[in-house]
């Protein structure tokens, strides 16, 4: 058994960490605090990023990217979390993508989507699947209900593909370049036989952004409604299949963005259960209660004690799927820790803010900063949905549990 | 003998609560233009209809021109407007505790005639005052804290008037108060409450907390520190040499009913919820996962309105404690501390049963979520309240620290 990283890794660590505690965690709280859903965002934080080559970060070596591997992706997304978890998910969101053009997109399509997201620094994508009356059932679609899940419709027309319906909740659905977008082109069966999977451009005609959803946790992350009436998109962004929903059309589990898309979401909670540490420790060794520092108290030191406990057992389970998704291991854990993220981000959060208690009827606001971040790991990665589908992976021969994974 | 049935006059009041609740609070509480933001105004138009309700006297004897109700009949009020309201419930929980306090039991005939009238009349008139319990809030150490220098106002004699200087860092209902109650410390050990008006030469309330910033308002209400500079009160607005002690311990279980009720305001949209969303091929109340969670709040809920109840009972009844029909430990602080740990979990849950809808701005989780946070820091930390606890439990005072 071996834990060092190599020196790639280490390189990748260490000039997150410096950008991190540079650049993000000195506008962090600022930036929560700005009132509205799009208002929080800053292009510069994106523009200096990308410079040292954050947003790009998984596009493979050979299309001219830094190509880092898994570990490398765990490492930063963590330090930069430590720093503002949102910011860190702006970037991270675009590997997901990166990693899916890489595996399942045509080189024609790697050519034209690609090449300007390498070239631009304000390029970043997303992907649309959520509608109002489609979250869970996109996840894991019911057998008996064909038409569960999303209805945005996708119909032929010649060579174009015209889409009409809504999505929301959509990652980076605000700022945009390219999304990746699920539709109906059979609405009569279930999305696993009738839904596909289409790269949709923000100046496709007939294409526009609605509301900017303005949430109480990761406030600069961007998350909109996209509106398509009689959007036209050429059958050329069609990824994979017609008719294999999104999964296959992706080659199931064996793509980069689906692998990746569970990790993401642990590595981001290491980073914010570093920063509570990192918080609790300093603040009780620096502030008294009944005359003796706070780490002095049993309370104080019972609560610090399960913090650091929880956070490097995390830190050990996310470096491990990590090695594992690097040497082609593909397990049940990548679902499991992502579930688990979510139990430990909430408790180690909660502990900071009982370490911190309210002054004076006052509290530190990046205290309660992730607190209200950590929420956000209720619905994405700890929900009920996201529990039971790890099952598929435990047991592949469950069929109650069989579903299509589209996120 | 036991009896949870409530009084015809208990349960119109609860009626006529909820109504108003529905038809005035929640409209304008949950309006996404007051969720969205993170400073959320007062609701002063609600708290004036609340005042002409009489909720603001609801603690005031009938005599005095009140409702005259009990600690319990005010926890069930203070449920319901909880539901609809958090800061608005607590501001007039603060005034109708302290109503009674003052006015029924600690003022002069004299005192009683100077200021009574007025508050009756003047539906904005609250009231605050800036006593605690000494070693409230600062219990981290299983060793009492020593009361920090500075910490309380000190007042001097001179002639026939006394003169506060130093500052009070929090005062729940300061921004609205007209009157306060001032504890201050004279010499070395001793102290007075003193009645201070709030257009008292000398006397400032300070710009409330805001809700952005480095540090931030954690509280419900109507909160603000006060200064006091030269604040010369003549000597007979002398409320007593004593704090108000033990009587304002009937102040926390509405407050720990507020709390309940913003609970219970979580659950109920929970619920409608789940009857409504369909995913997973049938409504979401019919998923093991969602029907739990719902279950649990309910528990939840429950019991912590039964310990409020029989807190607010016992207050009631003292009699209850010496003939030892119930244990004599600090019950309203069981209240307190169990209420806001098991809504905090509701509000959570319920939370969850919305999905992304529950981080959402525009929709009441979040907030739910958040003032619960809130109350798991109020009055005391959950640590210190445990502490007081345990000293009840084992018979032991805790030392003073070093």
């Amino acid at each position: 058994m071996d834990f060092s990283l190599n020196e790639e890794q280490r390189h990748w660590q260490s000039e997150a960490r410096k950008f991190s505690d540079e650049e993000l965690r000195p506008r962090s709280l600022e930036r929560d605090q700005i009132e509205g859903g799009f208002e929080p965002w800053d292009w510069d934080i994106i523009e200096m990023g990308s410079k040292l080559g954050f947003r790009t970060l998984a596009v493979p070596k050979e299309w001219g990217g830094p190509g880092a591997d898994f570990v490398s992706q765990a490492l930063v997304m963590a330090e930069l979390a430590r720093g503002d978890s949102a910011m860190s998910k702006a970037f991270s969101q675009n590997w997901k993508w990166s990693h899916l053009i890489a595996s399942a997109c045509t080189n024609d399509q790697k050519e034209r989507f690609l090449k300007p997201f390498l070239a631009d620094h304000r390029y970043v994508m997303g992907r649309g699947i959520t509608e109002p009356n489609a979250g869970s059932d996109n996840r894991m679609p019911p057998e008996d209900d064909p038409k569960a899940g999303y209805r945005l419709r996708a119909v032929r027309d010649g060579n174009d593909w015209i889409l009409n319906g809504e999505k929301c909740f959509i990652a980076n659905g605000s700022v945009g370049s390219l999304f990746f977008v699920d539709a109906r082109t059979n609405p009569d069966v279930n999305i696993k036989q009738g839904g596909t999977l289409f790269m949709v451009p923000k100046t496709t005609p007939g294409f526009r952004i609605g509301k900017v959803f303005n949430k109480r946790g990761w406030r600069f992350y961007q998350n909109a409604e996209l509106i398509f009436e009689n959007a036209r998109v050429p059958h050329a962004n069609v990824v994979g299949d017609v008719g294999t929903g999104s999964v296959k059309a992706g080659k199931g589990d064996t793509t980069g963005g689906d692998i990746f898309g569970d990790l993401e979401l642990a590595a981001n909670a290491l980073g914010v259960c570093d920063d509570a540490c990192q918080m609790a420790m300093g603040f009780a060794k620096t502030h008294q209660r009944a005359g003796r520092r706070l780490i002095e108290h049993q309370l104080v030191q019972l609560r610090i004690n399960e913090m650091h406990a929880l956070t490097e057992a995390l830190r050990s389970y996310v470096m491990r799927v990590a090695w594992q998704h690097d040497r082609k291991e593909h397990s049940a854990n990548a679902g499991l820790v992502m579930n688990w993220s979510t139990d430990v981000i909430q408790r180690v959060t909660r502990l900071n803010m009982e370490i911190h208690g309210a002054e004076g009827c006052m509290m530190s606001a990046r205290v309660d900063k992730l607190v209200r971040d950590a929420m956000v790991w209720t619905h994405l990665a700890g929900d009920t949905v996201q529990r039971v589908k790890v099952l598929r992976r435990l047991d592949k021969g469950l069929r109650a549990v069989a579903g299509a994974n589209a996120d | 003998m036991y009896d949870l049935r409530l009084t015809p006059e208990q349960l119109e009041f609860r009626e006529t609560v909820r109504d108003f609740v529905e038809r005035e609070v929640k409209p304008a509480a949950l309006n996404p233009r007051r969720l969205e933001p993170f400073e959320k105004p007062l609701l002063a138009t609600a708290l004036d209809q609340a005042a002409q309700m009489g909720l603001r006297t609801l603690g005031l004897s009938e005599e005095a021109g009140g409702a005259g109700a009990d600690t319990l009949t005010a926890c069930i009020v203070m449920e319901e407007l909880g539901a609809g309201d958090v800061d608005l419930a607590a501001v007039l929980a603060q005034t109708s505790t302290l109503a009674h306090v003052l006015f029924d039991r600690h003022m002069k005939p004299e005192q009683r005639k100077r200021f009574l009238a007025e508050f009756v009349k003047d539906d904005g008139y609250h009231l605050a005052c800036t006593g605690s319990d000494p070693g409230a809030g600062l219990g981290w150490s299983y060793h009492r804290p020593l009361a920090e220098s500075g910490a309380m106002p000190v007042a001097v004699k001179q002639g026939n008037d006394w003169v506060i200087h130093g500052t009070v860092p929090f005062v729940a209902n300061a921004t609205v108060a007209k009157l306060f109650a001032v504890q201050a410390q004279t010499g070395t050990s001793g102290r007075i409450t003193l009645l201070v008006p709030r257009a008292t030469p000398g006397l400032t309330v300070r710009e409330p907390p805001k809700a952005v910033g480095e540090v931030i308002r954690w509280h419900h209400g109507a909160g603000a520190g006060l200064t006091f500079k030269d604040c010369r009160v003549p000597g007979d607005q002398v409320l007593g040499e004593a704090g108000l002690g033990a009587a304002l311990a009937r102040g926390v279980p509405p407050l720990a009913a507020v709390n309940l009720g913003l609970g219970r305001a979580a659950f109920e949209a929970a619920v409608d919820y789940a009857r409504l969303r369909r995913q997973g091929g049938r409504n979401i109340i019919e998923h093991q996962a969602i029907g739990t969670k719902l279950a649990d709040c309910a528990i939840k809920l429950e019991l912590a309105r039964n310990m409020i109840w029989k807190a607010a009972w016992t207050l009631d009844h003292p009699g209850a404690v010496a003939d030892r029909s119930v244990s004599d430990l600090p019950l309203h602080v069981i209240a307190r501390v169990h209420t806001a740990q098991a809504v905090n979990e509701v509000a959570l849950l319920a939370a969850e049963c919305f999905g992304a809808m529950g981080v959402m701005r525009d929709m009441p989780l979040q907030k739910y979520v958040h003032d619960s946070m809130v109350f798991l820091h109020s009055e005391d930390t959950d640590g210190a309240a445990k502490l007081q606890i345990a000293e009840a439990v084992a018979g032991y005072q805790r030392p003073l620290a070093a």
